[in-house]
């Protein structure tokens, strides 16, 4: 799968989780510029994309991901 | 004993470990001589200016500048009032208002507060190490912090040098030993006072502090630190660990030499899990409110052996060294061993009271004759009774105050701004637990159901993140009680939560 592709995936997860379809995601967006992106979001949204791509994500890599760009190469690299 | 438990145990720590590291924000490390370089070069600006008060705001980012912004507003004598950058300006503004701070310190490259006096401390030039000390009476203020307050505006707690001190010398009198060695964590916003803990622990024995960007995820930023930097000691909130326990299988964190929960209600099945993730440490759960300055009563977690507990909580255990505590009936009397009734504190570590709030003063603190001494206690709001060994069980709140990842929250303050969005519709705020057992917020409306985009957005202006409901939900008309006040439980029950 592109990492294009894989970003319109994630967005529209993030869309659903947020409740927010006017949501654009870059590989630049980070926790700073979605203010509920929290701990609890955050869990929803691992499980989701885990579910999503069917992969499972390590706690070590959760560690690694520091915005939206990081979690895409990450779901690239485990596909 | 604010100068003789933190402010020269500082300078002994810059003085004879300058070359250490104080701290590691966001993988930077910066060593005592630099960070009081910062120190120096803060309060000088600090020096120049007109205090008023000496209630300084600060805008708490997580940076070098944030840190030493507290500590130079601290050795000029005057208190920090700490505003959170995620929290709605207009909460800032207000606490501005209410704490009549004409001074803000703020690390952005360009600040958002306005109407005071503004130093942009990460614009400033650094001048020199030299760290002086203004001297200034035990009863001066340390800090103020603000809470939920019930009646829909946020209330300020004065914690007095004294409080800070007394505080600290109890907690070394607990047995905890640290060293220049130490790696700490701090994972506590700074408006929230086990930050105070967190930092001050380490700052005064030349460890290393280190710190949770804002832009990281907590629970996995820990999690990478613990592994990365063999961290030896860590205060964390239940709620953050409860976060890493899908992945207690890859966590091994031998290094951990001291953990203390803290900040709300320790599960035992949690933490009997969580020991095994860090094998050598001693683990403590420490019980405080704000009010009585960080921590007041403790108990060490006993490895592979019973805990007690009570409704699968850990025991609060007793107050610490220079507290006292009792539990009172209705009508203020204490209460013998196994009858429940309201936790009170007592001793040097009880705030003088709440800003500019004669009426929460008055309803919140008594004085009684304990021990033969007429002493001054501050009313937890939390049910609680002695067990026969004098340890305390915790049972729950008294009113309609609720915690999240920590933090207090008064129902009532959102209900408060709900209701002024909506006016005239009723609404309730519950808590309730989500999928992994925490505490989230849900707003319950009364009337047919609607969009709520309006109402999320309105209260974003508001409240602070933690604070803004996770779900919304609807009912035609609110059941009520015999008492004909709106039937919380009852709707609890409709709505399944």
């Amino acid at each position: 799968m592109e990492k294009n592709e894989i970003l319109k995936k994630v967005e529209t997860i993030f869309r659903s989780v947020f409740d927010n379809n006017s949501l654009v995601l870059t590989t630049e967006t980070s926790a700073l510029d979605i203010p509920e992106w929290n701990s609890l979001n955050h869990m929803i949204l691992i499980s989701e994309v885990e579910s999503a791509f069917s992969i499972r994500f390590k706690l070590r890599d959760l560690n690694m991901m520091r915005n939206v760009g990081d979690m895409i190469d990450l779901i690239a690299s485990k596909l | 004993m604010f100068e003789e438990y933190i402010l020269n145990p500082f300078l002994n720590a810059v003085k004879q470990f300058g070359n250490r590291n104080a701290f590691c924000i966001d993988g930077k490390f910066h060593t005592y001589n630099e960070f009081a370089g910062y120190v120096s070069t803060i309060q000088h600006a600090l020096s120049l200016k007109k205090a008023g008060n000496g209630n300084i705001g600060i805008v708490v980012n997580d940076d070098i500048e944030t840190y030493a912004s507290i500590w130079a507003v601290w050795l000029q004598g005057y208190a920090y009032v700490p505003l959170h950058p995620i929290q709605p300006i207009e909460r800032s503004q207000e606490i501005i208002q209410q704490a009549e701070i004409t001074i803000v310190i703020d690390s952005s490259s360009q600040s958002k507060i306005t109407g005071t006096d503004i130093i942009l401390s990460s614009e400033l030039e650094i001048i020199s190490d030299l760290i002086t000390v203004v001297e200034t009476s035990p009863d001066s203020l340390a800090y103020i912090l603000f809470t939920s307050g019930s009646t829909g505006k946020p209330k300020g707690v004065m914690i007095s040098r004294k409080n800070v001190g007394a505080f600290m010398r109890s907690f070394w009198q607990t047995g905890f030993k640290v060293s220049e060695e130490d790696r700490c964590l701090q994972s506590f916003d700074l408006t929230f006072d086990v930050s105070v803990q967190s930092f001050i622990v380490p700052l005064t024995r030349g460890a290393c502090t280190y710190t949770i960007p804002h832009d990281q995820i907590k629970y996995s930023y820990v999690y990478g630190l613990l592994e990365d930097h063999k961290l030896t000691f860590g205060a964390m909130a239940p709620s953050m660990i409860r976060y890493l326990r899908p992945y207690f299988n890859e966590i091994e964190a031998p290094s951990l030499r001291y953990n203390i929960l803290t900040a709300e209600a320790s599960p035992l099945d949690l933490v009997d899990e969580w020991a095994n993730c860090i094998p050598n440490a001693d683990i403590y759960d420490f019980y405080g409110p704000t009010e009585a300055t960080i921590y007041c009563t403790y108990q060490k977690y006993n490895r592979g052996k019973d805990n007690k507990q009570l409704n699968g909580m850990l025991s609060i255990g007793k107050a610490m060294p220079g507290v006292e505590a009792i539990i009172i009936d209705d009508d203020g009397k204490p209460l013998p061993a196994n009858q429940k009734g309201e936790l009170c504190v007592s001793g040097d570590q009880l705030t003088p009271g709440y800003w500019n709030n004669p009426e929460k003063n008055k309803s919140s603190f008594f004085e009684t004759i304990h021990n033969g001494k007429t002493e001054r206690f501050y009313k937890t709001g939390d049910s609680c009774y002695f067990d026969d060994d004098g340890d305390i069980m915790l049972s729950g709140r008294l009113d309609h105050q609720v915690k999240i990842q920590g933090f207090r929250i008064e129902l009532g303050e959102i209900e408060y701004h709900a209701r002024e969005y909506f006016k005239g519709r009723n609404a309730v705020a519950m808590a309730t637990g989500n999928n992994v057992g925490n505490t989230i917020l849900i707003l319950v409306i009364e009337g047919k159901e609607s969009n709520t985009d309006g109402i999320l957005s309105y209260l974003k202006t508001k409240l602070p993140p933690y604070m803004i409901p996770s779900g919304f939900r609807f009912i035609e008309q609110f059941p009520l009680n015999a008492s004909s006040k709106v039937d919380r439980i009852k709707i609890k029950s409709l709505l399944n939560l």
